[in-house]
C-alpha cells in the first residue's frame, strides 16, 4: 500500500468508518417526494467562516445523507413530508485569505498543511479565527447586510405561494449569526410569513441566542467556540460532545469545530438529527400558505 | 503554550506531506500538464498512486473530475462568468464523490484539495474564484441523483 493511500485510509479510520473499496450505494429517493400532494420542506445549510464554497457543498451533502439515513425511524409526520436541501452561502473567501496569511506567518504552515488543518486544533487555538469571528459578534453592524438580505429573501420565496414550503435552517459556526439576523429580517419585513414556518437548529454556535426558540448543539470539545466563550461570556453553553471520537486526534478535525465532525461523532450526530426531527414535527403543524 | 503544542502537533502530523510534495513556491498557477488532460501532472501522479487498482477505479475518476474542475477554476479565477461555470463543475464533481464514497468523501476532499492548492498563488486563485461567485445560487442535485453527476 502506498504511503499516500495509507494516509487517506488512516484519516478514514479516524473518521470512524471502514474502508469500502466498492462504489457507494445509491441513495433512494424519498417516497414522499413522489407524492405531489405531500408537504414540502426546504432544509438550508448555512456555512461557517472556515468553510469555503466547496466545503459548504460537502457539509450540506453530509447533512442530507445523515438526515436521510435517520428519516425511516423519524415521526410519521416527518416521513410524510418531502424534504429538499439547499445552501445559503456565507461568503468566506476574504476571511479564509486572512487565515491563510496568518497561518503561514504565525504558525509557519505551508499551503498544503494549511488546507489540511483548516479545522484543526492549531488554527482553532491560535486566535487567528476567533479574532475574525469576534468582530461581527461584538458589533452586529459588521455582519454583511447584503448576505442577510439574500438569505431572508430565499426563505421568503420558499414560504410564499406557489412553493408554500416550511423552512428549517441548520447553520454552522458563523452561519448562526447570519441565520439569526436573516430570521429577524424575514419577520421584520412585510409581508410577514405565518408564525412558525421557519425553525433554526444551530450547530457550533458563537451566538447567545437561537431565534424563534430554536434548538442548538455546541460541543464541549469545540476549541474555537470555547475560546470565544472565554471572551464573550453570554455565548450559549456547550450541550453536547464528540465522545471519545478519534477525530479529535486527527489534524483535519482536532479543533472539534468541523460540521462533518459534529455529524460523524456521537452523541452530537444523533442529538442534531433529533433536534431536526423535533423542529420538523413543529413545522408540520403549520401551513405556510 | 497549549496553542503552541497543538500547532506543533498539527505540523508534525502533516509534515510528511510538505516534504513529499515539495512544490516550488514560485511555480506558476497552471503548473505542468504535459498530457493536456486538464490536471497538473504532479496531481495526476498523486491520484494514480493514491487511488490505484481496479477497486478504486471509480474513485480515481471522481477525484480526477474534481481536480480538473479546480484547475479550471484556478486558471479562470479572473472571470466571473467562467468562475460560475467552474464552481458548478466543482459542485457536480463533489456530488459524484459523495455518491462514490458516502462515508469517506470529506477526508478524500481535504487530501486532494491540499495537493491541488500546494502554493500560495494557487490557494489565492482558489479563493479569488470563490469570491467571483460569492452571491451566486448554484443548484444542488438531491442525493438520489448524485451518481448522475459522475463523468464517464
Amino acid at each position: 500500500m502506498s504511503t499516500n493511500r495509507y494516509r487517506v485510509l488512516l484519516l478514514s479510520v479516524l473518521l470512524g468508518v471502514a474502508w469500502l473499496p466498492e462504489a457507494g450505494a445509491q441513495v433512494p429517493a424519498q417516497s414522499a417526494c413522489h407524492n405531489a400532494a405531500a408537504s414540502r420542506t426546504a432544509i438550508y445549510f448555512v456555512n461557517g467562516v472556515t468553510t469555503t464554497r466547496d466545503e459548504a457543498r460537502l457539509n450540506g451533502g453530509k447533512l442530507e445523507l445523515e438526515f436521510l439515513s435517520k428519516l425511516p425511524t423519524m415521526a410519521p409526520a416527518v416521513q410524510a413530508m418531502c424534504h429538499l436541501f439547499f445552501l445559503n452561502i456565507n461568503p468566506t473567501s476574504g476571511a479564509v485569505k486572512d487565515f491563510l496569511e496568518a497561518g503561514q506567518q504565525r504558525l509557519g504552515l505551508t499551503s498544503t498543511t494549511f488546507w489540511q488543518g483548516l479545522e484543526g486544533a492549531g488554527l482553532a487555538t491560535s486566535g487567528v479565527i476567533a479574532q475574525v469571528l469576534q468582530r461581527p459578534i461584538s458589533n452586529a453592524n459588521q455582519i454583511d447586510d447584503e448576505t442577510i438580505q439574500r438569505h431572508a429573501t430565499a426563505f421568503r420565496e420558499q414560504i410564499a405561494s406557489p412553493t408554500c414550503r416550511r423552512v428549517l435552517v441548520v447553520p454552522h459556526s458563523q452561519g448562526n449569526l447570519y441565520s439569526n439576523a436573516s430570521y429577524n429580517r424575514l419577520l421584520g419585513q412585510a409581508p410577514t410569513p405565518p408564525t412558525g414556518t421557519v425553525k433554526i437548529v444551530g450547530v457550533a454556535t458563537p451566538a447567545d441566542v437561537v431565534q424563534g426558540n430554536g434548538l442548538y448543539r455546541t460541543s464541549s470539545t469545540d476549541l474555537l467556540i470555547s475560546g470565544i466563550r472565554l471572551v464573550l461570556r453570554t455565548t450559549l453553553p456547550a450541550n453536547t460532545n464528540w465522545g471519545i471520537s478519534p477525530l479529535l486526534l486527527s489534524p483535519a478535525y482536532s479543533g472539534g469545530h468541523s460540521f462533518i465532525g459534529y455529524l460523524t461523532a456521537e452523541p452530537s450526530r444523533t442529538q442534531i438529527l433529533t433536534d431536526m426531527e423535533f423542529s420538523l414535527i413543529a413545522l408540520a403543524s403549520v401551513n405556510p400558505c | 503554550m497549549i496553542s503552541g503544542v497543538l500547532s506543533g502537533l498539527l505540523l508534525s502530523c502533516s509534515g510528511e506531506n510538505s516534504t513529499s510534495t515539495s512544490p516550488n513556491q514560485t511555480e506558476s498557477i497552471a503548473g505542468v500538464d504535459a498530457d493536456a488532460n486538464g490536471v497538473r501532472d504532479d496531481v495526476d501522479r498523486y491520484i494514480d498512486t493514491t487511488y490505484a487498482g481496479q477497486a478504486s477505479a471509480d474513485l480515481n475518476k471522481a477525484v480526477r473530475q474534481y481536480a480538473k474542475a479546480v484547475q479550471s477554476s484556478l486558471l479562470d479565477a479572473d472571470s466571473h462568468t467562467l468562475s460560475l461555470t467552474h464552481a458548478t463543475e466543482r459542485f457536480r464533481a463533489l456530488e459524484c464523490l459523495m455518491a462514490r464514497r458516502p462515508d469517506e468523501f470529506h477526508a478524500i476532499f481535504v487530501d486532494i484539495r491540499a495537493q491541488l492548492l500546494n502554493t500560495p498563488s494557487r490557494s489565492e486563485a482558489y479563493l479569488n474564484a470563490d469570491d467571483q461567485v460569492k452571491t451566486a445560487n448554484i443548484p444542488l442535485l438531491p442525493a438520489d441523483q448524485w451518481v448522475t453527476a459522475c463523468q464517464s
